[in-house]
């Protein structure tokens, strides 16, 4: 296997997806944000970022916070040390590959 | 696929601006700057506030109450505008952040103490001007071209800056320091100006979705 075969088949498969991949991309970028930035910004529709959050929840890679603004629900997330970590690998790796 | 990420990765800080509160903050800070020139132009010759520490407490009390501004009404605005419209976002503060500022803050200082030493020779004051007034907009140019390129209308805003530079140049005789008021109500007015249509536009175009469970 060449190198840069190898480096691609290293690739997180949890963030090598373009949906969690965008998540991550703005989530890296941020201290925190709350559940309808993230919807503007990468234009899926609820059920399908819901999931990817669940996703990355499970890995352990985003934490979710549901809160309240007066009485309105807010979902506040947020990338764990875990999360930021694999991302950093993620881009090295992305990097050796291409 | 880099550039589609980095992309992703520079458009929470896009975002900052995305309600006209980045342009409408500097705005004020220059329009309050200039005023408190003109409020000292104005006092009497023997006025404590023209005299040390008078006159440094006028400006640092007047720059403080200023900031102060700022910061309030830009949280207003994010709160009850910006944040139930198109989301909350807390920016990072990290070290290198806050070095970056520090270290571009030391050279603006350094830049500007150096061309005001540079204006005293009265055959380079031509070319100090020239510099003074060439500075500001090419920070907004800059400012432009990474944080709000979706705004093609602001293009026009820097060649209106220019050229309304160009003609305070003209007008206003005499050194750096004064041009330093009508350079700086100009600016502050024209860049308030310019953020205000940036909310107005914001507010036309968004709309706080309808509450439910996310």
């Amino acid at each position: 296997m060449n190198e840069q075969l190898r480096a691609i088949s290293e690739l997180d498969r949890v963030i090598h997806e373009p949906g969690r991949l965008m998540i991550f991309a703005l989530l890296g970028a941020v201290e925190e944000c709350d559940f309808l930035f993230l919807l503007n910004q990468t234009e899926m529709n609820k059920g399908n970022l819901s999931s990817h959050l669940a996703r990355l929840e499970n890995a352990g890679y985003v934490e979710i916070e549901k809160t309240y603004r007066g009485k309105v629900p807010r979902t506040l997330l947020r990338l764990t040390r875990a999360g930021r970590k694999a991302f950093d690998r993620y881009r090295k790796r992305l990097k050796a590959a291409f | 696929m880099k550039t589609e990420l980095q992309d992703y990765m520079e458009r929470p800080k896009r975002y900052n601006n995305i309600d006209g509160t980045g342009e409408m903050s500097v705005g004020l800070l220059l329009l309050g700057f200039a005023l408190l020139r003109f409020l000292r132009s104005v006092l009497p010759e023997d006025s404590m506030l023209r005299r040390d520490p008078g006159d440094f407490l006028l400006l640092f009390g007047g720059l403080g109450a200023v900031l102060a501004l700022i910061y309030w009404s830009t949280r207003a605005i994010k709160k009850h505008i910006t944040w139930p419209r198109t989301g909350y976002v807390a920016y990072r503060r990290s070290a290198k952040s806050r070095l970056t500022v520090m270290v571009a803050a030391a050279v603006f200082g350094f830049g500007f103490t150096c061309l005001m030493g540079f204006a005293r020779r009265h055959d380079a004051m031509s070319l100090a001007r020239m510099g003074y007034l060439a500075v500001m907009p090419a920070a907004y140019a800059i400012f432009l071209y990474r944080f709000d390129r979706e705004c093609p209308w602001k293009w026009l805003v820097l060649l209106f800056t220019a050229l309304g530079l160009l003609a305070i140049g003209l007008i206003v005789p005499g050194n750096i320091v004064e041009l330093v008021r009508p350079v700086g109500l100009f600016l502050g007015l024209t860049y308030l100006a310019s953020g205000a249509a940036t909310l107005y536009l914001y507010i036309r175009h968004t709309h706080p979705p309808a509450p439910e469970i996310e």
